[in-house]
Order: structure tokens, then sequence, then C-alpha cells
């Protein structure tokens, strides 16, 4: 039983080629365009603070339902929520790009436009940094106690432990379920500033962890090629396979839930949102985000057989990842930049941020033991069978 | 159904994993295995792979395209209604009444399949095949085979505490 993960160089070069892409990316984008540059750095900043988020949800879920199964890959979310206080260092760069990407922020903006006066009380460049601000210190205290107690745990085998694991795992789900649903509002829906949707937030905070548990299979299956977590079987990827499937339905439902309404009544305010989207250029992506975040895991994932085949999850989870890229992308672009494009930016500063959370990610899987040791499960969890 | 089955009583599950095993290599039928709890390495070796979940799926297809050409029948063909300046045929709200008839369906024709299939229904009389199963004892039973001697001294070196022969 391989017991600690061991960093590699050649790894660490590749994440910094990665990084330095992003920062050629960035400078480039700079360059040519600051306001698509500046919508791009918000897109990666919550993608990937999205998937931190979710991979900590799902580590907490763990917890509160006092899981047996997942006690032997329990590092994986945890390391993979290491990210979270990076993001928020870069979420608090937003501050010098916000007029560029909201629009309640432009200067001058609440003596013409009368809606956004009505808001400005809440839609202020002061309070939406002092929420930021809040809803950080929330999810890192809270994640902290979570590592804190996990890391504890591993040299003491007291019960205690274990105890106040599970209680700052249900104050996490507390905080995440709230503070997320209202961090994404903040971020995302702010930007089509005279639009609104009551399912946006939770819609957000929920899909997190979809793509959250994709994050978690995806590092299972490369650690696993790697030679750590030989004693991960088929029915644990069984059961990581039910969590994509089911909240592929959970995605589903919600998607359309805040479609249908706006569909039916058919109020301008409304519709506004999804006249670009569904009517306008933004057709295809439109129509390719259902396919790849619903429609195809939905179908594949159906059969117990076939989605517990590593193969498959793996192929699942990097299309649920290019999906949720198409996610965000579709929820800020339109309003932040107004026509659709992709090239090296785009590319370019994905591939950036996504050298920087691995980095973070492995550096927070090398420092800890890579099998939690004296956790109550752990030999259920190894004998674990369906 | 008046067959004669062998019934094999085993004091704890072990020893009649141990048989089961056995038997299974020579590929014996076999009915059932009795017991007060469920044993996960007896349930692996007894059950076959069912084919509900492909029916299920078959069902719910069937449910879709039936209420889709049901709304289509009613709202396009047969009463074109204009209400809200929606277009006569729209999908969206047919995919909330499509889903649900989808797992109604579904739902009670895969009950009705299983039961049709393991014969079961209201009011079927309980076999049991013998009242100690409730109690402590574990119970295979066996298909009437053309060796059935041999299948009984399997048995008794594999340790069956008692081997009857009865009518179910």
């Amino acid at each position: 039983m391989e017991t600690s993960y061991t960093p590699k160089k050649t790894m660490n070069l590749i994440f910094a080629g990665m990084m330095l892409i992003g920062i050629v990316a960035v400078i480039a984008g700079f360059m040519s365009d600051t306001q698509r540059t500046w919508a791009n750095i918000l897109l990666n900043n919550y993608y990937f603070i999205t998937l931190s988020m979710g991979a900590l949800l799902f580590y907490s879920i763990q917890y509160i339902t006092n899981s047996g199964w997942s006690a032997v890959i329990q590092r994986i979310p945890q390391a993979l929520g290491g990210f979270l206080p990076v993001g928020a260092l870069l979420m608090l760069l937003m501050y010098l790009g916000l007029p560029q990407v909201y629009e309640w922020a432009h200067e001058g903006i609440t003596e013409t436009d009368k809606l956004i006066a009505h808001k400005e009380p809440f839609l202020n460049v002061p309070f939406f940094m002092i929420r930021l601000i809040i809803y950080f210190i929330l999810f890192l205290g809270a994640g902290y106690m979570l590592r804190r107690y996990a890391l504890l745990q591993d040299k003491n085998s007291d019960l205690k432990y274990h105890e106040r694991s599970r209680y700052f795992a249900q104050v996490y789900i507390f905080v995440g379920a709230i503070f997320f649903s209202f961090a994404s509002k903040d971020w995302l829906m702010t930007i089509d500033s005279h639009w609104y949707s009551t399912m946006f937030g939770f819609r957000n905070m929920i899909i997190s962890m979809y793509y959250g548990s994709a994050a978690v299979i995806l590092l299972l299956l490369f650690l696993r090629s790697q030679g750590y977590f030989k004693e991960v079987k088929d029915a644990h990827f069984h059961d990581l396979g039910r969590y994509i499937f089911r909240f592929s339905i959970v995605w589903g439902y919600l998607w359309f839930m805040q479609f249908l309404i706006i569909w039916y009544a058919n109020i301008p305010e409304l519709t506004v949102y999804y006249e670009p989207r569904f009517l306008g250029e933004w057709q295809l992506v439109f129509y390719a985000e259902l396919f790849i975040n619903f429609a195809i895991p939905f179908v594949v994932m159906m059969s117990d057989e076939v989605g517990k085949k590593p193969r498959v999850l793996l192929g699942i989870s990097i299309l649920l990842l290019i999906g949720l890229w198409l996610n965000i992308y579709l929820q800020i672009m339109p309003g932040a930049y107004g026509p659709m494009k992709f090239g090296f930016v785009e590319l370019g500063m994905w591939i950036g941020y996504a050298g920087l959370f691995l980095g973070v990610v492995f550096f927070a899987l090398g420092n800890v033991a890579l099998i939690p040791k004296n956790h109550p499960y752990l030999e259920e969890s190894l004998h674990h069978h369906v | 159904m008046a067959q004669k089955n062998i019934v094999a009583k085993f004091r704890d599950e072990l020893t009649l994993l141990k048989a089961l095993k056995r038997l299974k290599e020579k590929k014996v039928n076999l009915i059932d295995v009795y017991g007060p709890f469920a044993n996960h390495d007896i349930l692996k070796l007894v059950t076959k792979e069912s084919r509900l979940p492909y029916l299920a799926v078959l069902y719910g297809t069937i449910a879709i395209a039936a209420t889709f050409s049901f709304i289509y029948y009613t709202a396009v063909i047969d009463y074109p209604l204009s209400y809200g300046g929606k277009p006569v045929f729209s999908f969206p709200p047919m995919v909330v009444i499509m889903f649900l008839v989808c797992i109604l369906l579904t739902t009670i024709l895969s009950v009705i399949t299983f039961h049709g299939r393991t014969q079961i229904f209201p009011g079927k009389p309980n076999q049991i095949i013998d009242p100690a199963v409730t109690d402590d004892s574990f119970y295979l039973v066996l298909d009437q085979n053309f060796n059935t001697e041999e299948i009984k001294i399997w048995l008794q070196e594999d340790g069956a505490d008692e081997i009857t022969e009865k009518e179910i």
C-alpha cells in the first residue's frame, strides 16, 4: 500500500510550462483586447473555484452520510480543495477589472440606467469586494478546519478527531450551499445586471458537485496509472459513476427548470438573457452544452456495467471538464464581452490556469499521507464491494 | 408443480458456501437458497443477470414516444389552439409531461413484468421450505438432477446436516 505521493520533477516542469503559456496568453490578451481578457480571467477563476468547491462538498457529503466506501480516496477531493486559497487571491485580482466585465461597475452608469440605479445599494464596487472577502473567509475557514482535523487524525487514532471532521463537514455543507449560491449570483449573474433568475445560485452550487466528482475521478485515474491507489476496485468506480449519473439528471433538471419558466412567461426582462443564446449566434454552444453536460453522460452512464469501467469514466470526466468550460463560457461571455470568439486567449489562459491548479493540487497531495491513517472506515473501504 | 427437489439443511453460511461452490463447479441445477440473513458471497454465486433494466429502458422509450405522439395529435393536429403567442407545436412544455409519464409507465410496467416473471401476485400462498429457515438454518434447494445420489454424497461430504426430498 503506497501511503504517500512523491512528486515528479518532470510533472512540475510541465505545469510550469503550462503556466508560461497562460502568462503569454494573458499578455497577448491585454495587448489585443482588454475586455475579453478580463472576462476570461473571471471565467477561469470561476472554473477552478467550482472544481475545488465541488470536490470539498463531495468530501463533506462523505462525512455527513457516514460513507464507508470512500475513506480510501478521501485525500483526493481534499487536495482538489487546496486550490481555494489561490482562487481567492485570483478572485481579489478581479478588483482591477470590474468595470471591464460588469456593466454596473461602469463609471456614471447609475445616472443613465434607472434599473441599475435602483440596484445600486447592492451592486456597488466596495460592497461587492466586501462580500467576496466574506465568502472566502467562510470557505477557507471551514475548509481549513476540515484539513486540520484530517491531518490530526493521521497522527492520533482518537475517534474524537473523526467527530470533529464530521462536525466541520456539516459546517462546510452549510457554508458552501448558502454562500456559494450567493457567490455565483454575485460573480456570474450580475454580469447581465438587468436580468435575474432565482434558480441561478442554487443551480450553480449543485452542479459544482457534478464537476467536482468528475475532477475526483480524473485525479484518481491519473494516480492509478502512476501506480498509486491499487486498492481502489470496481466497486469504488461503480459508486463514483453513480455520482456522475445522478448529477447528470440533476443538471438536466435544473437547466430545464430555469429555461422553461423563462420561455413560458416570455417576459422581456427575462428573455433578454436567452435571446442571444437560444436564438442568436451562441446557438451552437447552447445546444452543444446541453448534449455534453446532460445527454451524453446520462445515456452512457445509465447502464451499471458500462458506467463503472475506468475507461468510460475517463472519457465522460474529460467531456465534463469541457462541458464545464462551455457552461461558464455561455454564462459569462454574451453579457461580459458580446461576440462569440474562441482563440489563443481562451485556450492559452485555460491551459495556464490548469497548470497552476494542478501544481497546487499535487503540492497539496504530496504534503499528506495519500491514504488516511486511523480513519475508522478505512477497513470497510478497502473491502468495499457491491 | 409436483416435482421432487433435494433440500439440504446447513448449520451456517460458510459450510453452505463451500457446498455451493462445489455444486457450481459440477454445474448442478440450482433452484434457490434460503437463509435468515443475506450474504453477499452467496448472492454473487446464485444471482443470474437480470434483464429487467433493458426492458425498463424499452418501456421508457415507448412511453416517451407514445406521450409525444398523443400531445402532438391533440395539440397540433386535432385541436390547434393558439395561446400566449406560442407556436402551436412547441417542444419545451411537452418535455415535462413526457418526463413524468415516462417515469410512471416505466415503474408500473416494470413492477408488472417483475411480478409476472417471478410469478408473485397478491394473495399467493407463502411457500415455506421449512419453519427453521426464519431461525438459524440455511437451506439449499436443488432441481431434480439425473445424478441425485451423487449430489447427496457431495452434500454430505461438505457438511450438510440433513438432506431430504420435498415436493414444491
